[in-house]
């Protein structure tokens, strides 16, 4: 028993060193290595219809900015779940992380693509009028906030924090692929947790700047929580598709296994059950205080047509979610957890959807051409960005310490 | 004989990555667990023990003398006011509710997270839990003013043909709180049965036998039993979960949906959630720390354990300054110039002292937590665990006092200050927690034995092979590296 | 629920009881037992060991049901006790919220449903494990008392098809028990 004491090396050294990265990869002329191309055309392809049906025009760029939205949380959405794998030390997500990592790496895209909200911030941003604020007592007293030198400023910092984690933490990861250095791991684990607190921060005003203030006499202290909740349902969703797609092209069937599903599929209830709370408790409040100043908010939400949709989510985004995804059969059903991510995946665009678009249309929801045009060219550039790194790099981090502990993990 | 003095080893400068460090030291086998866990209990209590409940037991006494003085003169006795209409007790009802959810994060968010290191602390964690709703029970109890009609609150049909008024958060928490009893209770026991048994099974005397035995049901070890023990487990802590969420959300909602400035802001419920868990870990560390010396049980409760903790302090005391910060923000933010003065008010006006002390407490404090150092040395935790509870009590005190005394009249503007009986109450309640936490130690197991042995490599049936399953896995894949 | 006392069939041995070193003995060894078709038969342990379920070919407990059912029950009860009592019964203006203020009433709703499922669960698990049952005829061992600390030990009752007195030995002893033997049915040998 006295060997026992101290656990000792997998594999008498380094396990994983006999692993290689190209044993790993996407095969040449698989799917996987021309959906780059296919979702760049449909991406750029988007963009040049959009513009083309509507650019300059309110439309135009409020279903960018539902769009952006939509594909930069899940892109954040990555960056937090590889900051909160090491920093817990997770033994189970070793194989899912790389795909993660892949995800938070389109983040340097965002900054390109913020480029037509910046654009287009006079369509998009009451604060921008400079006759309104003049005669708004409270629009001055955020000026020192809502400004566009500060705005843009805010945001040139969270791209710059944003690309430099998500840089960082991947290039170190697809480093050890070739190493095995344990040193990585351990530098990794230990700037995880200041990097949360960054990435807390940097995505609570970011929501701030970009959504709460399409209505700026609105508040919330709340709202940051909120987008962070929603942009990890997506992110789990996202993850869940990308693992099953990768399966039934026959790709790490012997690494991501039923057990890592299992816990994907948790990932995704335990957050949509934690999106609804927060979503619930931010309205609940709103709604018993009863101030109009913020009851504002919710009430253009129900206007119309928008009523039907603030129902959609509440019975679409929590309540056939937490009973579908709770049974643990249905977690570990490739094809149900399929049908249950797609599902959730156009819950938290019907969210982004709902938190934004009102703005514009007061009355009622408006679906065109554009929302479409829109949302297949930032897509497509997204998709196209994240298969070209999955592509590029091993699919999972060969040479990872704990990735035997996570080959064998086995749930409860 | 397995070590039981200070440990020649640790588990915590041990490199993780090469693999996990074992969670219990000293060279311990099946049986010397249950010995060191059982041995305490079947001997005669140290002094060390007889001086806490003592002590304890005068503080439970002058608990009984206020509430009995409190219920017979009237709130008249302490320092509430107008406009302070609430005072001490509402912040202690919180203060002790949020001490409570440590013991069931502990308990059931670790478990399905899990953490195995959870086994050495989640017994006494749990009755921390228990005793400390006890003593939140009492405030909102008697400060009701007509402790004799509190009855009123439960829907129980009577002669006036009345209800209790279902959409006040005021029930809500009554609810919340009784349930979160009820199932904090259902939790510890249900966890308890194996062990119980196990006291059971040592008892020499006929009457422990008999008592033990009834407590324990006639368990049996049966594997038939543990599937059936382990689903219900499973899914208590998947019950408990949201429920500790839940009920500090709810506690929130009683200042939440106010109109006041300071009060009625959204980030509350999960605020206070991450408040509440950050000051139970600090109780959970303030009592483990002088139990596990007492009983002799540094080879189970471990530095690692100790590390484990203080991180999970770090991660909820920073969320409880990220929603400190986000407050200040978006009261700014709002051109609100009420919840602007709200804020201004908390850090210069009369009650900046109780405002910088939250800060210090709660914000710097466990912002030493990020070295190691810190994490990792006893006294230092000790010292640190009792600052962030006094943190956290000055947080609640601070959300009350200083948006009730201030608020948007300044003609009825005021300021409180507690009188005797209000600190004595408070002091009185800290007697009914560690009296009450005292006798859990004298007469039931206070680590949770057959968890604790389920996370030791031997309870593995793969245990002794040539290879471990990771090691396993690893071959097969490098045998084979396709897909 | 037996309560008290263990209702068996007559006869004059309970079963065999046989004694195992490790877990992993006692997985090997139920492993075998259940391929040789024995059905009334039990491990014990002190702590739940992984793959023992599968090792002894048990079906999934059906306790999450149970808990459903009453977790479900115990939300619906608590809206409609809000609704009736607040809408129906006795309707007050309260600062100007509706009668049925569901949002209000969300709450308690989700507390006593919490309640409900996790009353079931303990009960539930009680009653699937036929407990209390403090009589029981495997008390009357001696060695059986290491089962709470750190005995592992395979029971198989007579009353079992497949049980013979040498037969079931031979196998268990082949197996690697330690020690085997024969319990008496005399079930008020208590655990009390």
């Amino acid at each position: 028993m006295s060997d026992e004491k101290i656990a000792r090396p997998l594999g008498h050294g380094s396990a994983g060193l006999k692993l290689s990265a190209s044993q790993f990869s996407v095969p040449r002329g698989s799917l996987w290595a021309r959906l780059p191309w296919i979702a760049g055309i449909v991406g750029l392809v988007g963009i040049a219809a959009s513009a083309v049906v509507g650019w300059g025009t309110e439309q135009f760029y409020f279903s960018w900015l539902v769009s952006y939205l939509y594909f930069l949380s899940i892109a954040l959405g990555g960056l937090f779940f590889v900051l909160v794998l090491f920093v817990t030390k997770a033994g189970w997500g070793v194989v899912v992380r790389r795909v993660a990592e892949n995800v938070m790496s389109t983040l340097p895209l965002f900054a390109v693509l913020f480029i037509p909200i910046w654009l287009g911030r006079h369509e998009l941003f009451h604060w921008t009028h400079e006759e309104a604020v003049a005669t708004d007592a409270i629009l001055q007293a955020k000026a020192p906030y809502l400004n566009d030198g500060f705005f843009l400023g805010r945001a040139v910092a969270y791209f710059a924090v944003w690309a430099l984690l998500s840089w960082w933490f991947a290039a170190q990861s697809r480093r050890q692929d070739h190493s095995g250095d344990h040193a990585i791991t351990h530098r990794l684990q230990l700037w995880s947790g200041p990097s949360i607190f960054l990435f807390a921060v940097t995505t609570s005003f970011a929501a701030f700047d970009w959504m709460m203030s399409l209505d700026p006499h609105w508040y919330s202290t709340m709202f940051g929580v909120y987008f962070f909740a929603g942009a990890l349902v997506g992110m789990f969703a996202f993850q869940a598709i990308v693992f099953i797609g990768l399966e039934r092209t026959g790709l790490l069937r012997n690494v991501v296994n039923t057990e890592h599903f299992h816990d994907m599929g948790k990932l995704l209830f335990a957050f949509t059950v934690f999106w609804a709370y927060i979503g619930f408790s931010q309205y609940f409040l709103i709604w018993y205080a009863n101030i109009p100043e913020e009851t504002i908010w919710f009430e253009h939400r129900m206007a119309g047509s928008w009523e039907s949709v603030t129902l959609l989510l509440a019975v679409g985004h929590f309540l056939v979610p937490f009973f579908f995804l709770m049974p643990k059969t249905i977690k570990r059903n490739r094809g149900l957890l399929l049908a249950g991510a797609m599902w959730m995946l156009l819950m938290h665009l019907v969210d982004i959807f709902w938190c934004v678009m009102p703005v514009l249309h007061h009355h009622g929801v408006h679906l065109g051409l554009l929302d479409v045009t829109t949302f297949l060219g930032i897509g497509g550039l997204f998709i196209s960005m994240f298969s070209w790194l999955l592509a590029r790099h091993a699919l999972i981090p060969v040479k990872d310490p704990r990735l035997p502990e996570s080959l064998a993990f086995e749930n409860m | 004989m397995k070590s039981s003095a200070a440990p020649t080893e640790d588990n915590i400068s041990h490199d993780p990555v090469d693999g996990r460090a074992p969670l219990i030291l000293g060279g311990h086998d099946f049986h010397s667990i249950t010995e060191a866990v059982a041995a305490p209990l079947e001997a005669k209590p140290p002094l060390g023990w007889w001086i806490v409940l003592a002590a304890s037991g005068s503080l439970l006494g002058l608990l009984g003398i206020s509430t009995m003085w409190l219920i017979w003169e009237g709130i008249g006795i302490w320092g509430v006011n107008n406009p302070v209409g609430w005072g001490w007790a509402i912040v202690n009802f919180v203060f002790w509710i949020g001490i409570g959810h440590a013991g069931t994060l502990i308990s059931a968010i670790l478990f399905l997270f899990r953490q195995k290191w959870r086994t050495s602390i989640n017994r006494s964690a749990e009755a921390m839990t228990i005793f400390a709703v006890m003593c939140a029970l009492i405030f909102p109890g008697v400060h009701v003013g007509r402790a004799w009609v509190a009855y009123w609150m439960m829907p129980i049909p009577n002669q006036m043909g009345m209800w209790p008024n279902f959409r006040s958060p005021l029930l809500w928490d009554v609810f919340a709180v009784s349930v979160y009893g009820m199932v904090s209770f259902l939790f510890w026991y249900t966890g308890m049965i194996p062990d119980l048994g196990t006291i059971r099974d040592r008892s020499k005397t006929k009457i422990r036998r008999m008592v033990y035995g009834f407590l324990a049901q006639g368990w049996r070890g049966s594997a038939r039993h543990w599937q059936h023990y382990e689903s219900a487990y499973l899914i208590l802590a998947a019950l408990a979960t949201p429920l500790v969420l839940s009920v500090h959300s709810i506690v929130s909602m009683d200042f939440a949906v106010s109109q006041l400035p300071g009060w009625h802001t959204t980030i509350f419920p999960p605020y206070f959630v991450a408040g509440a868990i950050f000051s139970g870990f600090a109780m959970v560390m303030t009592l483990m720390v002088i139990t596990r010396v007492v009983f002799k049980l540094e080879n189970i409760v471990t530095l690692r354990h100790f590390e484990n903790m203080s991180k999970i302090m770090l991660v909820t005391g920073s969320m409880v300054g990220y929603a400190y910060g986000m407050e200040f923000f978006i009261a700014w933010y709002s051109g609100n110039p009420y919840e602007q003065f709200t804020f201004v008010n908390r850090a210069f006006g009369p009650y900046a002292w109780a405002y910088w002390t939250m800060i210090t407490c709660n914000v710097l404090s466990p912002q030493l937590f990020w070295f190691k150092k810190f994490r990792t040395s006893v006294p230092l935790l000790f010292i640190l665990s009792i600052f962030v509870n006094i943190g956290m009590w000055f947080e609640r005190f601070v959300i009350v006092a200083s948006s009730l005394h201030r608020d948007f009249l300044p003609s009825s503007w005021g300021y409180y200050k507690p009188t005797f009986w209000d600190v004595s109450l408070f002091a009185g309640s800290f007697g009914l927690f560690f009296f009450m936490f005292c006798l859990f130690l004298r007469f039931l197991p206070m680590v949770a034995t057959a968890e604790v042995k389920t996370v030791m490599p031997e309870a593995d049936p793969h245990h002794g092979e040539d290879r471990t399953a990771p090691e396993r896995a690893m071959a097969s894949l490098e045998e084979e590296p396709t897909y | 629920m037996a309560l008290l006392k263990h209702s068996l069939p007559d006869g004059k041995y309970y079963g065999m009881l046989a004694e195992f070193p490790a877990p992993r003995e006692l997985v090997h060894a139920c492993e075998h037992v259940r391929d040789a078709g024995y059905k009334r038969w039990d491990a014990h342990s002190p702590f739940p060991i992984h793959g023992m379920p599968r090792a002894m070919g048990l079906k999934s407990s059906i306790l999450p049901w149970v808990v459903l059912v009453f977790g479900l029950g115990g939300a619906t009860s608590a809206m409609l006790l809000q609704w009736w009592t607040s809408s129906v019964d006795y309707p007050l203006v309260i600062s100007g919220k509706p009668f049925f203020s569901w949002q209000a009433f969300v709450p308690i709703t989700f507390e006593l449903g919490v309640l409900g499922g996790a009353v079931a669960a303990v009960v539930g698990m009680l009653a699937l494990n036929q407990l209390p049952m403090l009589f029981h005829p495997l008390f009357g061992s001696k060695r059986f008392e290491q089962v709470t600390d750190d005995g592992f030990f395979i029971s198989i009752e007579s009353w079992d098809p497949k049980f013979d007195l040498e037969a079931t030995r031979n196998m268990l002893e082949r197996l690697g028990a330690t020690h085997v033997e024969l319990i008496s049915a005399d079930s008020r040998v208590g655990a009390s």
